[in-house]
């Protein structure tokens, strides 16, 4: 068939698993509780970051996306 | 009947070389769509690009389009081309999974707008092309947030595909398909098509209806299409471009892509910061983005030094997507389904949205009508912005992606680091292009244009592939055979 796949080339490509099987994993806290924490800081973070920014009352939501 | 054989070199060609040999008779739509196949169903799990081979409908699909060019039933450029479109558009009856393990037997009795309108032109819909979990969802840590595994890249499977359109640019990138859809929130056209080296369009918002897609932000998402070249892009978009009932944040404008009547290149000014050309890249590819920037001169266009308003676009970004995310999801979230996705970031990302206040969604959303005007007043000085699309090549696979990709220290100039948010936000049109290489890894600059300016980006993208050859590049695997 025309279109099969060379041994040379799939040999390049089923190499690919191997080789990501060989790096090794970064290590990361994965508990729920702390991630959940994070990201709540994460949040707690950004809402400071805008209540920085003073705004007119004129200044309407973003609510038309138009050129 | 035994089949023809397909040429190497078609898995790599453009849609018009394609289709003109489709109505040459050089092979039949039933060949190329059994010869893509064939490539995508080897070689797509090997890169965990695939979610779910179509073999059976696109080959049935092929016999019509044969059967319509027999009888010189034209039907336009897109005519028999093979595509893949990323899992999170509903194509009846048949699994769409959203990259996400809870959602792995959701089927949908419609299909997406979008595929119908390809479907229309004669496009062979060859499968569901792998995504990062919920397109990202707020935010995640591994390449591994996938029901499919981490997207390897071809260049190096070693290496991330970026995400979270990932299935779509390996695809494209390995010549598995001709052209794939993508969706973009915020970078997820842009960057796995600069990390996998191929062109990619994220179009302006409410320019392609998004019905029969999965929403993660009303506001922001957009999708569009991931090609080898500009040419391809704005075929593409020709076709999938137009308004749509069925989308409440539909533009109602159409799209026909006519680079012989876009302005003159010597009429356009681009505005860069020369900062993201120096500090800002890898050094192993600041020649190349220097010949870039060289060879967007040679076009014609003044190039201008230009400044990004400046705003908080992480943390306004962040609380948009953050809250319209948990809002969408909020079942999903309160019903513990959440817990079975893959990425303990996103799982946390989620739930933490629906504690987000009213108030400050609304000032993220109230900012946001500044970075519009400001970018607006931007766009009154210059046509287009260039920057590289990202600064440092795709990233091994296990390096945590919520840490810097990069040991360099920050620029103290920011220069347009944050056009990709910035651009997001103002639901502006955006194109990436590959530039070259950092120690094998592709490069890319994105032109970004003002709303439905994108015969402007296309024409620009257009005479700079027709000067530089990088979009031609491809992977090891098939650089080996070619």
């Amino acid at each position: 068939m025309a279109a099969q796949i060379s041994r040379r080339k799939l040999a390049v490509v089923l190499a690919a698993p191997a080789l990501v099987a060989q790096t090794p994993t970064a290590s990361q806290p994965q508990d729920p509780g702390q991630e959940l924490a994070a990201a709540r800081e994460q949040n707690r973070q950004n809402a400071e970051q805008l209540a920085k920014f003073p705004l007119p009352m004129a200044t309407e939501p973003a609510t038309h996306f138009r050129a | 009947m035994a089949s023809k054989p397909i040429p190497d070199d078609i898995f790599f060609a453009s849609i018009t070389e394609i289709n003109q040999k489709l109505k040459a008779k050089e092979f039949s739509a039933v060949e190329l769509a059994k010869a893509f196949s064939d490539r995508l169903e080897t070689l797509g799990p090997h890169y965990n690009a695939l979610s779910l081979s179509l073999r059976q409908p696109a080959h049935r699909e092929a016999k019509d389009v044969d059967d319509d060019m027999k009888r010189e039933r034209f039907r336009g450029p897109l005519q028999g081309i093979p595509y893949g479109a990323k899992d999170l558009l509903a194509y009846a009856k048949h699994p769409t999974t959203w990259g996400a393990r809870p959602y792995a037997g959701q089927v949908f009795d419609y299909t997406a707008t979008v595929l119908k309108k390809l479907n229309k032109h004669g496009s062979l819909l060859l499968g569901k092309l792998a995504m990062v979990e919920l397109a990202g969802g707020p935010s995640y840590r591994y390449a591994s947030a996938s029901l499919t595994g981490p997207g390897l890249n071809p260049w190096d499977p070693t290496r991330w595909s970026g995400g979270s359109s990932s299935g779509s640019a390996i695809a494209v990138a390995a010549g598995l398909v001709t052209f794939a859809l993508g969706s973009e929130t915020s970078g997820s056209i842009l960057t796995p098509s600069a990390f996998c080296g191929i062109t990619g369009l994220r179009p302006t918002y409410g320019l392609v209806s998004r019905h029969g897609a999965m929403a993660l932000s009303w506001t922001l998402d957009k999708i569009g299409p991931l090609c080898r070249s500009a040419e391809d892009c704005g075929l593409v978009l020709e076709a999938i471009a137009g308004g749509d009932g069925d989308d409440p944040g539909s533009a109602g404008k159409s799209f026909y892509y006519a680079p012989a009547y876009a302005r003159d290149l010597k009429d356009l000014a681009v505005g860069y910061a020369p900062a993201d050309f120096e500090d800002g890249v890898d050094p192993a590819a600041r020649a190349d983005y220097a010949k870039a920037l060289e060879t967007l001169r040679s076009l014609g266009v003044s190039l201008k030094e230009t400044k990004l308003p400046e705003f908080p676009y992480g943390p306004i970004i962040g609380t948009i997507i953050s809250s319209e995310a948990a809002a969408i999801f909020e079942q999903f979230i309160q019903s513990g389904q959440v817990d079975q996705l893959a990425d303990q970031k996103q799982i946390a990302g989620l739930k933490a949205g629906l504690e987000i206040s009213a108030k400050d969604y609304l000032k993220a959303m109230r900012i946001r009508s500044l970075i519009q005007e400001g970018l607006r007043e931007v766009f009154d000085l210059t046509d287009v912005l260039v920057a590289p699309t990202r600064s440092t090549p795709a990233p091994k696979i296990t390096q945590p992606l919520d840490r810097p990709l990069s040991d360099r220290p920050a620029p103290a100039n920011p220069g347009f680091s944050a056009l990709i948010p910035a651009g997001n936000l103002a639901g502006l049109p955006a194109l990436s292009l590959p530039c070259g290489f950092a120690n094998g890894m592709p490069m890319a600059i994105q032109l970004v244009g003002r709303p439905f300016s994108e015969n402007e980006l296309l024409t620009i993208g257009k005479a700079f592939q027709e000067r530089t050859d990088w979009h031609k590049r491809r992977p090891p695997l098939n650089a080996a055979s070619a």
